[in-house]
């Protein structure tokens, strides 16, 4: 029988310290213990050592990667020939938090293991020497030390020991292998600064909550111990972590457990080594990772599709009419002008990358659509929208030259130059607010990046809305494909009026956010003696015979009677008095909409209801063709009832900061946004795409409720 | 019995603290500290000096090998000179009696020890650890902030380590560019009082 020899802890440093210094000591109190699975081992057989450190109540000792204290249990070998040690084996730790110190570690007590590999040819009895030494920590931290030995026999048949049982025990509590779980890291944003966040993903086996990555021990860089979570779909695991660099570059790859909790007092962890990749992921808006590539294509792709939305049709059908007179012209002189509009498309959109960088800058949070905020803004464009539909009606003309209107009305005439270039800045910021569902994604990415992409993608967006007018410029040839010029021009652009009175409907009833219900009234009563205004000038002053002089007085003090006493007197309209979003709007019969705060939300879930968020404005057309065909329906309004789920309404039209913070936290720029929280108040909430159908809001809803379907059918 | 004490005023601080960071190249913060003495120092004071901050605290096992070895002393007294401050700053939670006798025991060398449970220049660099050292230029910016030296251990001769702090003051006094500006600091975990 072989002996296994048990050797009293030696503490050298107690000696040390006592001689030293008269400072209140502690003793090691943990006790270290080498245990061996076998009584002897066959030749060529790896042998599985343990360390067994027990500590005693409240002390703790510490994992291969301490964390923000502490330090790793470290062993030394001394070993007969024939036999050599491989590197310790860590069951999977515990993490503690003490404030904002976090440490990996273990209590009461731990087995290290390690495999003691014995060569084929190795004979005889040998001894085994583990010096084994540790820091322990409760508050105080001690450092301890012991010299463990055994002997090992190494005989044809091996024979197992009483130690068996504690080996396999521990051995249950490695981490597995995660090399078959498709996990994958990625930085989150980039390489400056001395901080830098990388994303961690991947689908559990068992449940989400409780999922963790321990890293493992680095140099030159630490893997900070804090973890947050991302919102992510189906069964997947998003984790936010926070690598630090001290010295040289920065990390090519992450190495760790992930770890996952299938019960709340079980743990599993996986060794994993993920390459961190620096492609962009694109996150709460379903799929992986995008790289910056594809969001380029989708940036091209809805400036492409902005040409068709309702805000910028009326300019459209504009360019036709101003292509089908170009047409006439020389090629030279097209493709002029499609390069003038493109520079003029391309220059707003970098006047609103540098807008958004700046409002990123001083550190609020960017939105698309924000010039919406302001009401000048509201009304200046409105006014503006509505002169050019009264252009349009043929009311005044506006005639080449450094008249005021020119800008705005120059658009259906001969096209000067500058009149040229503005239709492209007034195509762009018309398009604003029509977050197109490619936009969507493409603009949640874009404002979470650093300035230099968030201009690249604003101008490859730009291209996207100049392209047609580009290419048609170039190729001449197409636009003999156009009608001819004619008569029917007059009626296209009479009847083009209409959608651009639309426009100004659009913009006036947003009006209503800013002023309530005096906005649209007042500014109406404006446009009206707008409208008079001008068209005296136009019928009187510009095609007029006589009295030129007093028709141009009686349209000027028509103009600034109106501006005073509509907008100044009784509208202030410098001077906005928000009706709030004191308004939510109730349909009877409709959906019982509550006001949204992170506070409902909150009670909701506490409540163990369901809750469906939309967040809105009235600026948003997506959002409200999104409430007509898919929320303020019959079935729709049945499901929410039928689960009793909570429905939240966020008005964005003012932009407050609290939806703005909410917005960015699911990586959208704008609105739409709608969440689904399910049942289960510790799950994440399910974002849906900005698009809507009656189909994807049911079905979110349905799995919403499925925790109470099943429990419903458990019982 | 103080032991006890010390351990559930431990526990109380489970609530998370505010730590500021103090980053290699911006501004260091700002403080004002009495010391063990009574007198006051603030960091604007030592305008155009450089300025060591050491976090201290005897109890833990890597501290004391540095002071115990008498390695630290050497280094305080070495550096701290007319152009250089050296605050020794213990923020964990033991009363100001213990501290004060403490420095006189071990003839601690540093311009002024401060006794800090309440962390204000500990939150304000962000201790988490003792020993945690920040090296400030005489620009008033941080110079270095991370270990004493590379070598993590609890006995031996600190003597034989590459210490971090004495290169980034010599090599500030000279004028000459830090090689290692940061560093992850080692030690025992800080236990604030709330």
């Amino acid at each position: 029988m072989l002996e296994l020899l048990k050797h009293p802890i030696y503490m050298r440093w107690l000696s040390i310290l006592l001689l030293l210094a008269a400072l209140p000591v502690h003793a090691a109190t943990t006790k270290a213990k080498l245990v061996l699975p076998v009584e002897n081992a066959a030749p060529g057989q790896t042998v599985l050592a343990g360390v067994h450190l027990k500590m005693a109540p409240g002390w703790h000792t510490y994992w291969r990667n301490a964390g923000d204290a502490g330090s790793p249990t470290e062993i030394k070998w001394t070993l007969p020939e024939g036999v050599t040690a491989g590197p310790i084996q860590w069951p999977i730790p515990e993490k503690a938090k003490l404030g904002d110190l976090v440490t990996y570690g273990y209590h009461d007590d731990v087995v290290l293991l390690v495999p003691l590999s014995v060569a084929a040819n190795a004979t005889g009895t040998g001894d085994l020497k583990a010096e084994v030494s540790w820091l322990e920590c409760e508050v105080q931290c001690v450092p301890g030390d012991a010299e463990l030995t055994a002997k090992l026999a190494i005989a044809p048949n091996p024979k197992p020991s009483a130690g068996v049982s504690l080996i396999e025990s521990w051995k249950a509590k490695l981490p597995k292998s995660g090399s078959d779980i498709p996990a994958k890291a990625q930085w989150l944003d980039g390489p400056g600064g001395e901080k830098r966040a990388i994303l961690i993903e991947w689908t559990p086996r068992d449940a989400k909550a409780g999922a963790d990555f321990f890293p493992y021990e680095t140099k030159g860089y630490a893997v900070g111990a804090s973890t947050e979570f991302l919102p992510a779909e189906g069964g997947k695991v998003r984790l936010k972590k926070f690598i630090e660099k001290f010295e040289g570059d920065w990390p090519k790859e992450v190495a760790g457990l992930l770890i996952e909790k299938p019960s709340p007092d079980a743990v599993q962890g996986y060794e994993t080594k993920l390459a961190i990749s620096s492609q962009k992921p694109v996150l709460g808006s379903g799929g992986g990772g995008q790289s910056l590539w594809v969001m380029l294509g989708f940036a091209f792709l809805g400036g492409l599709i902005l040409n068709v939305m309702p805000c910028v049709l009326p300019v459209i059908a504009l360019k036709v009419v101003g292509f089908v007179q170009q047409s006439k012209e020389a090629p030279a002189r097209v493709r002029t002008h499609g390069i003038i509009y493109s520079l003029g498309v391309l220059a707003s959109f970098l006047v609103m990358a540098l807008l958004v960088i700046a409002v990123k800058k001083t550190g609020q949070s960017a939105s698309w659509g924000m010039q919406f905020k302001n009401p000048i803004f509201v009304i200046v464009m409105t006014t503006l929208v509505t002169l050019v539909a009264l252009n349009l009606f043929g009311l005044f003309e506006v005639t080449l030259g450094g008249r005021t209107m020119q800008a705005a009305g120059d658009l259906a005439s001969k096209e000067g130059a500058t009149g040229v270039f503005f239709n492209g800045v007034l195509a762009t910021i018309l398009a604003t607010p029509c977050t197109a569902p490619f936009l969507a994604v493409a603009l949640g990415f874009a404002f979470a990046q650093p300035p230099l992409i968030i201009i690249v993608m604003f101008l490859t967006m730009a291209l996207g809305l100049a392209a047609p007018y580009l290419i048609l410029s170039w190729f001449p040839q197409w636009l003999k494909i156009l009608p001819k010029p004619g008569a029917w021009m007059e009626k296209f652009k009479i009847a083009m009026g209409f959608p651009m009175l639309a426009t100004a409907l659009w913009l006036l009833s947003i009006t209503h956010s800013h002023f309530g219900s005096n906005g649209p009234f007042w500014v109406g009563i404006f446009l009206i003696i707008v409208a008079l205004a001008v068209w005296i000038w136009g019928e009187f002053v510009q095609r007029g015979s006589g009295h030129r002089g007093l028709a141009l007085m009686a349209s000027l003090v028509l103009l600034l009677t109106g501006y005073g006493y509509a907008l100044e007197k009784e509208l202030d309209w410098r001077h906005p008095a928000p009706a709030g979003s004191a308004g939510i709007q109730r349909k009877p019969g409709g959906i019982p909409w509550e006001r949204w705060s992170p506070e409902a939300v909150a009670s909701a879930r506490a409540a163990g209801r369901p809750v469906f968020v939309d967040f809105t404005a009235e600026w948003c057309p997506t959002c409200k063709l999104n409430k007509k065909s898919s929320m303020e329906i019959a079935s729709v309004r049945k499901k929410l009832q039928e689960i009793n789920a909570v429905p939240l309404i966020g008005d964005y039209t003012l932009f407050p900061p609290a939806i703005t913070e909410e917005l960015k936290r699911y990586q959208r720029a704008g609105v739409p946004l709608n969440l689904v929280y399910p049942k289960d108040p510790n799950a994440e909430p399910v974002v849906l795409p900005p698009l809507l159908t009656p189909g994807i809001v049911l079905d979110a809803l349905e799995k919403a409720s499925r925790d109470t379907q099943v429990s419903a059918v458990a019982k | 019995m103080k032991e006890t004490l010390i351990t559930l005023s431990g526990l109380a601080l489970s609530c998370a603290l505010a730590f500021a960071d103090a980053e290699v190249g911006k501004a260091a913060p700002d403080f004002t500290v009495k010391d063990i003495n009574g007198k006051t120092h603030n960091l604007s004071d030592y305008k155009g000096k450089i300025v060591v901050l050491e976090s201290y605290n005897l109890d833990c096992p890597y501290v004391a090998n540095h002071y115990n070895t008498g390695a630290m002393q050497e280094l305080q007294g070495n550096v701290t000179g007319k152009d250089v401050v050296w605050l020794t700053v213990n923020p964990n939670y033991s009363d100001a009696a213990k501290a004060k006798k403490e420095a006189e025991a071990n003839k601690i060398k540093a311009t002024a020890v401060v006794h800090d449970p309440a962390g204000r220049i500990g939150k304000a660099y962000g201790f988490k650890t003792t020993p945690h050292m920040v090296v400030i230029g005489k620009d008033g910016k941080v110079a270095y902030n991370g270990a004493i030296d590379d070598k993590a251990e609890t006995e031996g001769d600190p003597r034989s380590a590459k210490n971090y702090v004495k290169e980034a003051v010599a090599k500030l006094q000279a004028g000459e560019p830090i090689s290692v500006a940061k560093t992850k600091p080692y030690g025992c975990g800080i236990k604030y009082a709330n």
